[in-house]
Formats: C-alpha cells, structure tokens, sequence
C-alpha cells in the first residue's frame, strides 16, 4: 500500500528529493570537471536545485515568501553568471586556456 | 496513476537525465544544450507547483538570457580539442564522489525521515484541498510591500555588477583593454 502510494501521490518528500538530486549532480560536476565553463554551469544547476525546493515549500505551506526568495536568487544567478562568464574570458585571455589544470599560480 | 504524478515522473526524469548529462558530456556545448534543457524541466516543475511567473521568469532569465551567454562565450574559446574534462587521479576522484554520496544520501535520509512527521503531511494536505489561488498577484504584493527594500538593494547590485563587468573589461588583460 505504501509503496504504491509513493508513486501515485505526489508529496512535498518527492520535489525535496529531486532537488537534494540536482544539487548532488552539480556538486559533483564542481568537484569532477576540469572545464570553467562547465563549472559555472554545475553552480547554475545547484542554485536551480535550490530554487526548485524554495518553490515546494513556498506552493506546500501555502505562503507567498519562499517565491519571492527564488525571485532574488535568480536575479543573483544572473549577475553571478555575467561576472563569472567576464572573468572567464579575461583568464582565456590571460592562459590561453579553460582547464583549471593549468591555473597554478595561485600554488604555494 | 493521475495526470499530475505522471507529470511529476515524466519533468523528474527529464531534469535528472540532463542534469546528468551535463556533467558526463566531454564537449561544453553539449553540456550547455543539456543545462538549456534542464532549465526549461524546471521550468515545466514551477508550473506544476503553480508558480506561473516563476516559470515565465525561468524560461526568460535561464533558458533565455544565461544560456545565450553561456553558448556565446564557448563560441569565443577554440575549444575543439578537450585535454582530461574529468579530474585525473584514482585516489581523489573516488573521494570526490563518494563526498557526492555521502551528501546526497544525507539529504534523502533527512527527507525520507522528515515524511514521518506529521506537520508537513497536514500542511501540505490542506494545502493541496485548497484552491489555487492567484500566485502571481500575491508574489507582487509580496514583493513590493514586505520586500521592496530588498528589491531595491537587488537593482543598485545589478548596477554595481554591471559597472564590475564592463571594469574588468577594461582592465589590464581584458576583452576591452586600453592601451
């Protein structure tokens, strides 16, 4: 009974669960890429899976404040994307490169 | 099965499958079709929570706008060759990913664990019992009575971001550099 229900009854668990997944993914795209692009894209995925979860529990508590966050994290996202993209370019400029491999002079 | 859990499964099951992809794909621009895609997903899921401007905001801002940015600054780079996309390394690597683990299953269980509870089941049944009322006109009667004042500190930092940008640009060493 229960195990049926979890899949015809969709509950607040189901959105968290799903963000708590897409966070995993772009954390695990930080960690693992080498690419800055890519990089910039997995935070684009972890601030999309936080806004996913704001949303359920804005929709499920039936209060209006958890959109209004999202509203405000996206236009962060936005900004942050603009900047990260600018620096990115500078360092191709600088290296010749987007691998992180080969930023090492911030190495001790 | 009702419309809405197969809505759910269907958008869950798109956004997983790109967002996965966009971490597995060794070409950047494949990645950035895959984030393209994951964005409208979860763009289609605000529409399911009924936050329709949400949604429209997603699509516009992310889908829209980000993306172009995204794709515009991998046209600059020559990136046809790739050396290691991946991180090398046995020992770290398996770290990495088990730290992954480790977090995701973390958060599963403290969800999982959260269901027993019974204040977010009656929540989110009384909620769910009442009807959809018109999300739009409260977020903006939110947004300019409660939060204006944020509102307004968010427009004097996108100033500052803009004025940032077009620094480094300028900078030595950027796009724009005076000689």
């Amino acid at each position: 009974m229960l195990e049926t229900s979890i899949f015809t009854e969709i509950t607040l668990n189901h959105y968290l669960v799903l963000s708590a997944i897409m966070f995993s993914l772009g954390m695990a795209g930080v960690l693992l890429r080498r690419n800055l692009i890519v990089l910039l894209m997995s935070i684009e995925l972890m601030l999309n899976a936080v806004n996913i979860s704001f949303v359920a529990f804005s929709h499920y508590m039936g209060k209006i404040d958890g959109q209004v966050m999202v509203f405000f994290v996206m236009t962060i996202a936005a900004a942050e994307a603009a900047v990260g993209l600018a620096l990115a370019v500078s360092i191709f400029k600088r290296f010749k490169e987007v691998n992180i491999r080969f930023f090492e002079h911030l190495k001790g | 099965m009702t419309a809405d859990a197969f809505l759910f499964w269907f958008l869950a099951f798109v956004t997983v499958v790109s967002g996965l992809s966009v971490i597995l794909m060794v070409n950047p621009i494949y990645s950035a079709l895959s984030l393209a895609m994951t964005m409208i997903g979860v763009a289609a899921i605000f529409v399911t929570l009924n936050a329709y401007f949400l949604a429209g905001v997603q699509l516009i801002v992310y889908a829209g706008a980000v993306m172009v940015l995204f794709v515009m600054v991998l046209m600059l780079f020559d990136l046809k060759h790739e050396i290691q996309a991946f991180t090398r390394g046995r020992l770290t690597g398996a770290i990495k990913i088990a730290s992954v683990g480790i977090l995701s299953g973390l958060i599963v269980g403290a969800v999982t664990m959260g269901l027993k509870t019974p204040v977010v089941i009656t929540a989110s049944s009384d909620v769910a019992a009442a009807p959809t009322v018109d999300t739009t006109r409260a977020l903006a009667e939110n947004l300019f009575i409660k939060n204006v004042l944020g509102f307004e500190v968010l427009g004097v930092m996108l100033l500052v971001i803009a004025v940032g940008a077009v620094a480094l640009s300028r900078s030595k060493g950027g796009t724009h550099a005076r000689d």
